[in-house]
């Protein structure tokens, strides 16, 4: 329905051209395409207007560098489907379109998303910037656990590292960037705090997984992950775990060994759906832990906070939580 | 023993699920292979295992039980296979040949699907390769019953089902319908891949079916002893399967373990491999007899 969307503005005569055939066809037929047709000659010189593009290859990454760059940024996530597992993730043409056309981009890395170093590969730009989390942080590609979003010190690296990024491409607004920065990792603050209290109460609190995605935070919450390690990567690479393991998970269930069951919601299939229902008939605190932002109603500081008051109400309550 | 059976093997609770849904499938794929064997009709029976792909990745697209979708498509498949012509010997390469190709893409279609639109992260190689480890106790019951509708049919069919396979001509002689004969039989073959597709996945299934029987008709030509080789082949093969798998998660430091249908299939291959060490001998002892 926007059929000159895209053009450059080198073709602004052609483009000009047509927008009067178009006008033209709107003024025989009547109805109301006039307008659009202007907007996208509007937007066609978007790039020179001063907005930057930016791409979070994870709805978590955009949310920051959305409350970093304020109205000075357009942010597009890749992966944001919460019903979906971003493992499994395949590529398709509108995502390289907004890769393409990216100015910063910001990616987990640890192998989570090579889709993306292929598609800016393939679409290769000098003058766009890539943050890779894993890099930022300074971790090895054969990191095991690769969700670092999960990790209380994760966040505040990347907010700065986008808003050095974010005032390169835009000097005249660093400051502006900056004081967002700064902002950003203030407000981390009540998230860090609900941790430091629940871990000062409840540290080697006991907990079972289907899958490492929250494990970062219940380390940092004192709690201690009985679920071995291989079970919950071969939940994560979509394998099967041994019978060894599968009874193993399920004997903490039946033998009360775990105040708390982190469930990934979208790493699921016959397996852990058999093994939430053992949790739950044994009384076990279901709670729903996530691979992407879940939205709407979630910024990243809130969504974080969510989870661990999900886990306090679990271990303190026995309140389950099995969606945030 | 330790090194024969890990501790707790038989306390395992997904061991014996696998031991009896295991046990119970290759039962059937056994009978029914007999018969998938003699009729030259191995490849009919390949292709509805890639039929039954689709229907085990539509059942996950859905949120069924994906026995019910692996049955489900491999029935309507058969059906379609009988329509085109897969009665007559010419017209049942092609036949099957279009259904292979229809459900292989289809397949491809609804795995896609399964892992762009659901969190079904395992669903590719639980459906290629199985888990059976990982089923429902509750799938048990369910097995069983259409073990024993498959089983039954083929016993009701049997006498006239051999005597088409064995001499067609005869058979329409003293007035066996071939079509319907032929027709249950292709459904009872369809219900023996579906379940075998959930034993040790759609891709492997093919295994099972014709790995037992095949070595049986090379120990024995009588129909019946045959059927009870084929049997024990299956159920020996599977069960052993699970036991290597079970132990294999003590091999190694890692305690990762190895797939079970990699182990019941190279079981059935090696003994398939070895029935022929008996005729092989024969022959060299008294060549004169060769066939």
């Amino acid at each position: 329905m926007r059929p000159f969307e895209g053009e450059s503005p080198r073709r602004g005569r052609r483009l000009a051209a047509g927008a009067l055939v178009a006008a033209a066809m709107t003024a025989a037929t009547g109805c109301g395409g006039g307008a659009r047709v202007a907007d996208s000659v509007g937007s066609s010189v978007a790039p020179d207007s001063g907005v930057i593009n930016a791409v979070g290859a994870e709805n978590e990454y955009g949310d920051v560098i959305s409350q970093i760059g304020g109205r000075y940024v357009d942010v597009s996530s890749i992966l944001n489907n919460p019903n979906t597992d971003p493992h499994t993730f395949e590529s398709s043409p509108r995502v390289a379109r907004e890769v393409s056309s990216a100015q910063l981009i910001v990616q987990n890395g640890v192998g989570y998303d090579d889709f993306m170093t292929k598609i800016e590969s393939a679409s290769s730009n000098s003058a766009r910037r890539v943050i890779i989390v894993q890099k930022l942080l300074g971790l090895p590609t054969d990191t095991p656990n690769p969700h670092l979003w999960y990790d209380p010190t994760t966040m505040p690296a990347v907010a700065r590292a986008v808003s050095t990024a974010l005032a390169a491409l835009q000097p005249a607004h660093a400051a502006y960037f900056q004081a967002a920065a700064a902002k950003f990792v203030t407000s981390l603050n009540p998230w860090l705090d609900a941790i430091a209290a629940f871990k000062a109460k409840y540290a080697g609190t006991t907990a079972a997984t289907t899958e490492p995605v929250a494990d970062y935070l219940l380390t940092a919450m004192g709690i201690d992950n009985m679920t071995p390690f291989g079970f919950q990567a071969d939940i994560m690479n979509g394998i099967d775990p041994s019978p060894e393991d599968i009874s193993l998970e399920n004997g903490f269930f039946t033998k009360h060994q775990v105040k708390v069951f982190c469930y990934n919601q979208q790493v699921v299939d016959a397996l852990t759906t058999s093994i939430r229902q053992t949790a739950q008939k044994k009384g076990i605190p279901v709670v729903g832990v996530y691979e992407t932002m879940p939205t709407p109603g979630y910024d990243y500081q809130s969504w974080m906070v969510a989870e661990v008051q999900a886990i306090q109400s679990a271990v303190a309550d026995g309140t389950s939580t099995e969606h945030l | 023993m330790h090194f024969i059976v890990e501790p707790g093997f038989f306390s395992s609770q997904p061991v014996h699920v696998a031991l009896t849904i295991g046990g119970v499938v290759a039962v059937v794929s056994a009978a029914v292979g007999i018969f998938t064997v003699i009729r030259g009709q191995s490849f009919a029976g390949h292709t509805l295992t890639d039929v039954s792909t689709a229907g085990g990745s539509a059942a996950f697209l859905l949120g069924m039980n994906p026995l019910l979708g692996f049955i489900g498509l491999s029935l309507v498949g058969s059906g379609t296979m009988d329509l085109i012509g897969v009665q007559r010997v010419r017209g049942r390469d092609l036949a099957t040949g279009i259904v292979l190709g229809a459900s292989i893409g289809l397949a491809a279609l609804f795995l896609y699907l399964d892992t762009t639109t659901r969190a079904t992260t395992g669903a590719t190689q639980q459906i290629l390769f199985g888990s059976i480890f990982t089923l429902d106790p509750g799938e048990v019951p369910i097995v069983v019953a259409f073990s024993v509708i498959s089983l039954v049919a083929l016993a009701v069919i049997y006498r006239p089902l051999l005597l088409a396979t064995m001499s067609p001509d005869i058979a329409a002689a003293r007035g066996v319908r071939l079509r319907p004969v032929g027709l249950a039989f292709m459904l009872a073959l369809a219900v023996s891949v579906g379940l075998s597709s959930l034993a040790i996945g759609s891709i492997l299934s093919t295994a099972l079916l014709i790995g037992p029987a095949a070595a049986a008709l090379r120990l024995t030509k009588r129909i019946g002893a045959a059927l009870i080789t084929a049997v024990a082949i299956g159920v020996a093969a599977t069960w052993v399967g699970v036991l290597l798998a079970y132990d294999s998660y003590y091999w190694g430091s890692s305690h990762n373990g190895y797939p079970v249908s990699f182990f019941i299939v190279a079981l059935t291959f090696l003994i398939y491999l070895a029935s022929g060490l008996p005729a092989r001998r024969a022959a060299t002892s008294a060549p004169a007899k060769r066939h």
